[in-house]
């Protein structure tokens, strides 16, 4: 269980303990509270007691959330701040699970290569972005650098962390029959961290999402990131909040497809 | 014994390749291998640096940035603890505040930086709101979580010995929980310095974030790169602390 998995995870193990109707009521209650939160919205904005620009009634966010997607420019922002993310993800994801995995079974590559690791760890992403402007432009290459940097480090030190876990007697079991290193990796070790590496794919997953849109906002030229900024400036707030449905949806989604297809792959996660 | 020793001969080895790294560095821009403008060579940064350091320039930024986090932190910190705790403990409170909670949770918080700005205007309060969003939930899901995965018969006997809810919340819930709650607060000490320094950059008006940005536009690197250093020495640092306060807190922690 991880900071990332939410309150579902406990939810389901208590409702199996408790009766369901009861439970329905009260989560009833909160989705009152929802939609008494978002009336007074809309009758504080449509009542003019606050008088401002930037207050749109929430009717006014669902209509351009709708002209939006009727007018494609959202998809289109969308989709290229996704192939972003995916694109950087992947790099990140095969650099993190490979370098995990060898650098926990070499200790040569270790001590070379880990302290360098540390250093740049700690850096808030955003920081890094000013310095690589001056070498990779403001375009693609930027955005898909730091989406992969910053997703790095969780699947990096989860893999770490996770080889350095697997079970001894399984190494020397292979060992014993003489199993090569690359067989080794690949068959044992690789399966036996299949789980950690999953904990730092998931953290990754809602990471790249939010490490793409910061880029966007920062160098941006296209994208959801810099669709948000740019309402700003033209002072559209209802484009803008919609926009950030959109956003949040998305990052819903994403997290809801990376369960599934966790419990698909690595069906023996979480039943310790 | 041999453990110290290796963690010794760990501590000399791993200076090796960043010391390494650096002197190639340094020798590729003394020989004009790499493009001054673009990448200044580590001596310079370290002028820059000192010199950052010496004229007083680097306290305005820092204590701005500084304080930012901190506040922001600490409010995240005690507001995530307590809607933790509260939704835990009580039916209630978690079937109201459920459903916010799961939908403000999934917005990417950069997303909200430039409708904070719009919204609440361009200013500290904004800054503050924004940092404490984003440090805010995983604080809050890792202490319930911690909460309700405590054992029964902890919460049982209190009962039994007729222990009063606060007292239960002080004394028991709450040291029992921390592991989990020190593990969410990890996760959101990242998250905030992200938020702090991003919202800066797009504030534009003061911070380490500003003057990165900052410079970088106005093309000079090396100061730049100073100000980049004297971040990742604060991110080390931080995480530094916040290791130490853990062992502290929760010796029992990792020897398992």
């Amino acid at each position: 269980m991880s900071a990332m998995d939410g309150l579902a995870g406990v939810r389901e193990k208590r409702s199996s303990r408790r009766s369901g109707p009861n439970g329905m009521d009260r989560r009833a209650y909160g989705f009152l509270l929802l939609a008494v939160l978002l009336s007074f919205w809309e009758l504080s904005s449509r009542a003019g007691w606050i008088v401002s620009a930037y207050w749109p009634p929430v009717s006014h966010i669902f209509a351009a959330a709708i002209a939006q997607l009727a007018g494609g420019e959202i998809l289109l922002a969308l989709a290229s701040t996704l192939r972003r993310a995916a694109i950087g993800y992947i790099a990140a994801s095969v650099a993190g699970i490979v370098l995990g995995i060898v650098l926990a079974r070499n200790r040569v590559l270790r001590y070379g290569l880990l302290p360098l690791i540390e250093i740049v760890r700690p850096m808030p992403t955003p920081a890094v972005i000013p310095p690589l402007i001056l070498f990779l432009g403001v375009d693609d290459a930027l955005k898909i650098f730091i989406v992969a940097l910053a997703s790095f480090f969780p699947i990096f030190s989860n893999t770490f962390t996770g080889v350095a876990a697997i079970d001894d007697t399984l190494i020397q079991t292979a060992r014993t029959f003489r199993t090569s290193t690359v067989r080794l990796l690949a068959r044992v070790v690789f399966p036996a961290t299949l789980p950690a590496i999953a904990a730092g794919l998931r953290t990754a997953t809602s990471l790249c999402l939010v490490v793409a849109v910061l880029s966007e906002m920062i160098a941006g030229s296209s994208g959801i990131g810099y669709y948000l900024v740019e309402t700003q400036y033209a002072m559209r707030p209802d484009l803008m909040y919609a926009a950030v449905l959109y956003l949040a949806a998305t990052g819903y989604a994403l997290n809801r497809i990376f369960l599934a297809l966790e419990a698909r792959m690595v069906p023996w996660m979480g039943r310790s | 014994m041999s453990r110290r020793r290796e963690r010794l001969g760990l501590g000399l080895l791993g200076l090796v390749s960043p010391v390494l790294v650096l002197c190639i560095w340094e020798f590729a821009s003394r020989l004009g291998w790499t493009n001054p403008v673009l990448l200044p060579s580590p001596s310079q940064i370290t002028a820059a640096l000192f010199a950052l350091m010496t004229s007083g320039a680097i306290a305005g930024p820092l204590a701005h940035t500084a304080g930012l986090f901190v506040a922001g932190y600490v409010l995240a910190v005690l507001i995530g603890v307590g809607i933790g705790i509260a939704m835990a403990t009580s039916e209630t409170l978690y079937g109201l505040l459920e459903p916010l909670v799961e939908i403000v949770r999934p917005i990417p918080k950069p997303a909200l930086v430039p409708v904070l700005f719009l919204f609440l205007g361009i200013g500290k309060a904004t800054m503050l709101t924004l940092v404490v969003l984003a440090a805010v939930f995983p604080v809050l899901i890792s202490t319930f979580q911690g909460v309700r995965g405590l054992d029964p018969v902890l919460l049982e006997t209190a009962r039994t010995f007729q222990v009063s809810r606060a007292r239960t919340i002080v004394s028991i819930i709450l040291p029992a929980s921390l592991p989990m709650i020190l593990a969410g607060m990890r996760v959101s000490l990242g998250l905030a310095l992200v938020i702090v320094i991003l919202a800066e950059m797009l504030a534009g008006e003061d911070g380490i974030g500003f003057r990165i940005l900052d410079l970088e536009r106005s093309f000079q690197v090396r100061d730049m790169f100073a100000w980049i250093v004297v971040l990742v020495a604060m991110g080390g640092a931080l995480t530094k602390l916040f290791d130490i306060a853990e062992r502290g807190l929760v010796p029992w922690r990792g020897r398992s």
